[in-house]
């Protein structure tokens, strides 16, 4: 393909390839010049920026240091600080409610309660009542086999 | 010092580094600059792109392994910092333009050092529209005659990919050259 193309030349290309663009007179006499200039100053704003670095480099260590050990120092009051918020923000309010009252019962209350000598309320009921009392659901023939056995 | 081999033994001694770069512009600036001028087409963008050019060569002497000639080393580093700049350049105007190609074609028609006739500005033109790679491939092989091997070794590409390229190069100018020619005949 390259072979034919080289023999069938386009009309273009049997012209001769002049190159048509031109520089200012004397461009290239002084290029070397500005190069090394440029480069000179590039070098200077290299070591300019690496010497304020070298001269702000303890700096930087003490001051990332102390961040360092202001954070460790706080950071457990800090946890603590965010759990308190976390959980009065998250946590539901307990009503005053009835059926939550025992839960505001002291502790020598209920043991008072549970070792005092007072008679239990039970004590009081007759025997019979309380047969009476526990039979009411049962018809008769319940109650019948209830008293044989 | 004019040999390659010298300039990059002297260029390793700081005591005399300064001298030997300057002897790498002096053997090199010349066809550095008309490389990029063929890509880049206006004088003063080429006269930016060389100087950026040389202060990368300048940072990157230690990073040159040998691996590859200086003067291809040299043209890869010209060739890629054009092909950024014209990116730039391209993302830039890209708002005001309708074709991205159209930068170039006004870059060439406002360049006050262009001494060609009519045809060669046409031929230019034609060159200019081509994709940036089928560009340099096209100016490398026309303008300069490289070889595709020392191109392949440049533009690091395949010989058979290259020659692809300026295949399609070709003909697309010889299209644009065909249906514009007629205008300015006699």
């Amino acid at each position: 393909m390259y072979k034919e193309e080289e023999n069938s030349k386009p009309e273009f290309m049997k012209r001769p390839g002049i190159n048509p663009f031109r520089t200012p007179d004397g461009y290239f006499d002084s290029i070397e010049d500005r190069i090394m200039k440029e480069i000179q100053l590039t070098e200077k704003k290299k070591s300019t920026s690496s010497i304020i670095f070298r001269i702000l480099k303890p700096a930087f260590g003490i001051a990332a240091s102390l961040t360092l050990v202001y954070f460790l120092a706080t950071y457990p009051f800090t946890k603590n600080t965010i759990n308190a918020k976390v959980s009065s923000t998250y946590s539901a309010p307990i009503k005053a409610d009835s059926s939550l009252s025992f839960l505001l019962i002291d502790e020598s209350t209920l043991v008072n309660a549970i070792f005092s000598d007072e008679k239990s309320p039970v004590a009081d009921i007759n025997p019979d009542e309380m047969l009476a009392y526990l039979s009411s659901g049962l018809n008769e023939v319940e109650i019948y086999s209830e008293i044989q056995n | 010092m004019t040999n390659d081999q010298q300039i990059l033994d002297c260029l390793k001694d700081p005591s005399t580094k300064e001298l030997a770069f300057r002897h790498l512009i002096s053997k090199y600036k010349e066809r550095l600059y008309w490389h990029i001028r063929k890509i880049v087409l206006n004088h003063n963008d080429t006269d930016d792109v060389l100087q950026n050019t040389f202060i990368k060569i300048w940072n990157g002497l230690d990073s040159f392994r040998a691996e590859s000639s200086l003067f291809t080393w040299l043209y890869r580093i010209a060739t890629n910092e054009s092909i950024t700049f014209l990116n730039q350049r391209k993302r830039k105007m890209m708002s005001s333009l309708t074709d991205e190609n159209e930068y170039l074609v006004n870059n060439l028609e406002s360049d006050t050092y262009f001494d060609g006739d009519q045809w060669q500005m046409l031929l230019q033109k034609a060159i200019a529209i081509l994709p940036d790679k089928q560009r340099i491939v096209f100016n490398m092989k026309y303008f300069d005659e490289i070889k595709y091997e020392e191109m392949s070794e440049i533009l690091e590409t395949s010989v058979g990919a290259l020659k692809a390229s300026y295949h399609h190069a070709v003909k697309k100018v010889e299209e644009y050259v065909k249906s514009h020619e007629t205008r300015f005949e006699p």
